[in-house]
């Protein structure tokens, strides 16, 4: 069985049909690429995973239950972790507090205890500071730990990102477009901490733009156009695919 | 998160904390203790005030009203029903974390200048109960001979007693509230302000902890407020106006978001700016009329002026202090 099952799922804006009708499976242990041209409906279609907005139609179901219509924090919970196009930082805090807030749902200290600083609060801290310095190495953003995210460059404001949904134990990270604005020395090094992510277990499944990543590290890739599903499968027949070509030569020249 | 700023800090509130448990033992000016009392008071209010404005980002115009609601269920019950004391204030404060409750019912569908003006509502509509209550709250004329705060047969009678009641809440108000900010519940309130989207990608309720934030912001208001009624024995609706919600906003804008040091010492400054002419001994009587005609005025102009040139405030400006000698990243 697959770890993510999405059937028929369709979201619209009014007149327009983000998304349409797709269906895809993500297996477990693999790293999935979903690919396809500006206003596609890839984001959206994230949003639908993940309980930021809800489709029209369909289903979304993850380890067998399904998640449609859940909030984004019980997804979460649930064991899917995202990341946004647009960085959604917690501009004031630390990099290590950023990933201590995405640890949000393996820590139990409520108000009271918090307050009174009870000794389980303290032992429950110092494990959490030190997961969250693990998670920062992970990403290779430890330097960062104690600036302000506000203060961090660009390329390693996504890793950050990267970092706190990670935080949260996910079986399925999310990423939308993680090489966004990267140079090529940091696209490589992402490349690099997918794989490490991976091999600890976590399933991803990344929307990305930047071909040269996606073929690297995408053991399946779905494409999308105008919210329709036009081809699936590993990279290799992606590239050859004529809808696919057709798809992103109508759009702005050659990506493949 | 250095090891060197937590010391600060303890050295800090540990100067702080030796200061005020000293003053009793200097004066027994019973005015100058009450007007002292006041600033405890103040200081209890805006310590819920800065972790539902300054942490969560939500902004209430409200407060006023919630420590309305302490004071006068507090007065209520311990005059015309004589319910114990301790009681009583328990009873205002969980009266007032109802009505926060209630208020955050608005924060979750408005934010900025709407829910300011929602809250701004709640305070008009709780002024005109406290005055139209009659039968509860003694309308225009108020409720008067409160009992002073007792437990069984100990009666805390003497200002300075009072005062050190009042300061022992608020110390605990203080410490419970640098707690939170640093551990779980507290960081999720930074990470609200910060990012909704990404407080809820990291698997923070947003709408619980808001709930959770204006019913323990409320809570600590409505116990400043029961303290309040205690100790001066009398109160009546003018006290719990619009006006004062503004100043204690004006406490924690001014302090700074982010931070308790910052609002803590703008809820001395500006409490105390209302009796500048009993502290200063030398002032002139025309001087010290000014200040107080101009009070609010006053309060105002320095939170616009902080906004417009301090944007993070006194604790921005500790911050910058502190960075300076080598330190980041930390909570003032
Ligand atoms: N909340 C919304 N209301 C109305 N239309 C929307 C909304 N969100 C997305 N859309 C529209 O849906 C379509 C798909 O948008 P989406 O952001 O999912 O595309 P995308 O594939 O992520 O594109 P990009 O590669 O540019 O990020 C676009 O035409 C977009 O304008
Ligand atoms: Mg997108």
């Amino acid at each position: 069985m697959s770890l993510l099952a999405i059937r028929d799922l369709t979201r619209r804006f009014g007149g327009l049909v983000a998304v349409d009708g797709v269906s895809f499976d993500v297996h477990e242990g693999t790293i999935k690429a979903v690919i396809g041209p500006n206003g596609a409906g890839k984001s959206t279609l994230f949003n639908l995973m993940t309980g930021f907005d809800r489709p029209d139609a369909g289903a979304v179901s993850f380890d067998g239950r399904d998640i449609v219509g859940m909030r984004p924090h019980k997804v979460v919970a649930a064991g899917i972790s995202r990341t946004f196009q647009n960085t959604q930082l917690f501009e004031e805090l630390t990099a290590l507090e950023n990933v201590l807030v995405g640890m949000h749902t393996r820590l139990r200290t409520g108000l009271v205890g918090g307050a009174l600083r009870m000794p389980w609060t303290v032992a429950e801290e110092r494990r959490a500071l030190e997961r969250a310095s693990y998670l920062l190495r992970l990403v290779g953003a430890e330097q960062y730990a104690q600036t302000h995210a506000a203060d961090i460059p660009h390329g390693m404001r996504r890793l950050l990102e990267i970092a706190r949904a990670l935080a949260a134990e996910p079986r399925l990270l999310l990423l939308d477009e993680p090489a966004a604005g990267l140079n090529n020395f940091e696209t490589q090094s992402l490349s690099k901490t997918l794989y490490k992510i991976r091999d600890e277990g976590v399933t991803l499944v990344v929307v990305e733009h930047d071909m040269g990543l996606v073929m690297e590290v995408s053991e399946e890739i779905v494409v999308i156009d105008q919210g329709r599903k036009i081809a699936e499968g590993p990279p290799l027949l992606i590239q050859k695919d004529a809808a696919v070509i057709e798809a992103y030569l109508g759009e702005e020249g050659a990506y493949v | 998160m250095g090891t060197v700023a937590p010391r600060i800090r303890f050295v800090l509130f540990a100067a702080a904390s030796v200061v005020i448990a000293s003053v009793p033992f200097l004066t027994d000016d019973r005015y100058l203790l009450k007007i002292l009392t006041f600033v405890g008071l103040n200081a209890i209010v805006v310590a819920g005030l800065a972790l539902l404005l300054g942490f969560a980002g939500q902004i209430s115009m409200g407060h006023a009203a919630f420590f309305g609601l302490g004071a006068y269920t507090s007065a209520y019950l311990t005059t015309a029903h004589e319910v114990p004391w301790l009681l009583a204030v328990a009873a205002g404060t969980l009266l007032a974390a109802t009505g926060g409750l209630l208020l955050a019912l608005p924060s979750l569908r408005l934010k900025g200048h709407y829910l300011a003006m929602a809250t701004l509502g709640f305070n008009e509509i709780m002024s005109v109960l406290f005055v139209e209550m009659r039968g509860i709250t003694g309308g225009n004329d108020g409720l008067s001979g409160i009992p002073f705060p007792s437990i069984g047969s100990f009666v805390i009678d003497s200002p300075a007693a009072i005062y050190i009641l009042v300061w022992a809440v608020a110390a605990l108000a203080f410490v419970g509230a640098a707690n939170l900010v640093r551990t779980r519940p507290g960081r999720a309130m930074r990470a609200l302000h910060g990012s909704e989207l990404g407080a809820l990608a990291s698997g923070v309720n947003t709408v619980g902890l808001k709930v959770q934030v204006f019913a323990v912001s409320a809570a600590l208001a409505g116990l400043a407020g029961a303290l309040y009624a205690h100790s001066v024995g009398f109160i009546s609706p003018s006290q719990f106006s619009l006006e004062f919600s503004i100043l204690l906003v004006a406490m924690v804008v001014v302090g700074g978001t982010g931070s308790l040091t910052g609002p803590f010492i703008a809820a001395v400054a500006l409490t105390l700016l209302q009796y500048v002419h009993a502290l200063i001994p030398g002032l002139s009587k025309d001087a010290a009329a000014l200040i107080q005609d101009w009070e609010v005025d006053i309060s105002g102009l320095i939170m616009i002026l902080t906004v417009i040139f301090v944007p993070g405030g006194l604790a921005a400006f500790l911050k910058r202090r502190r960075s300076g000698a080598g330190e980041e990243g930390e909570i003032a």
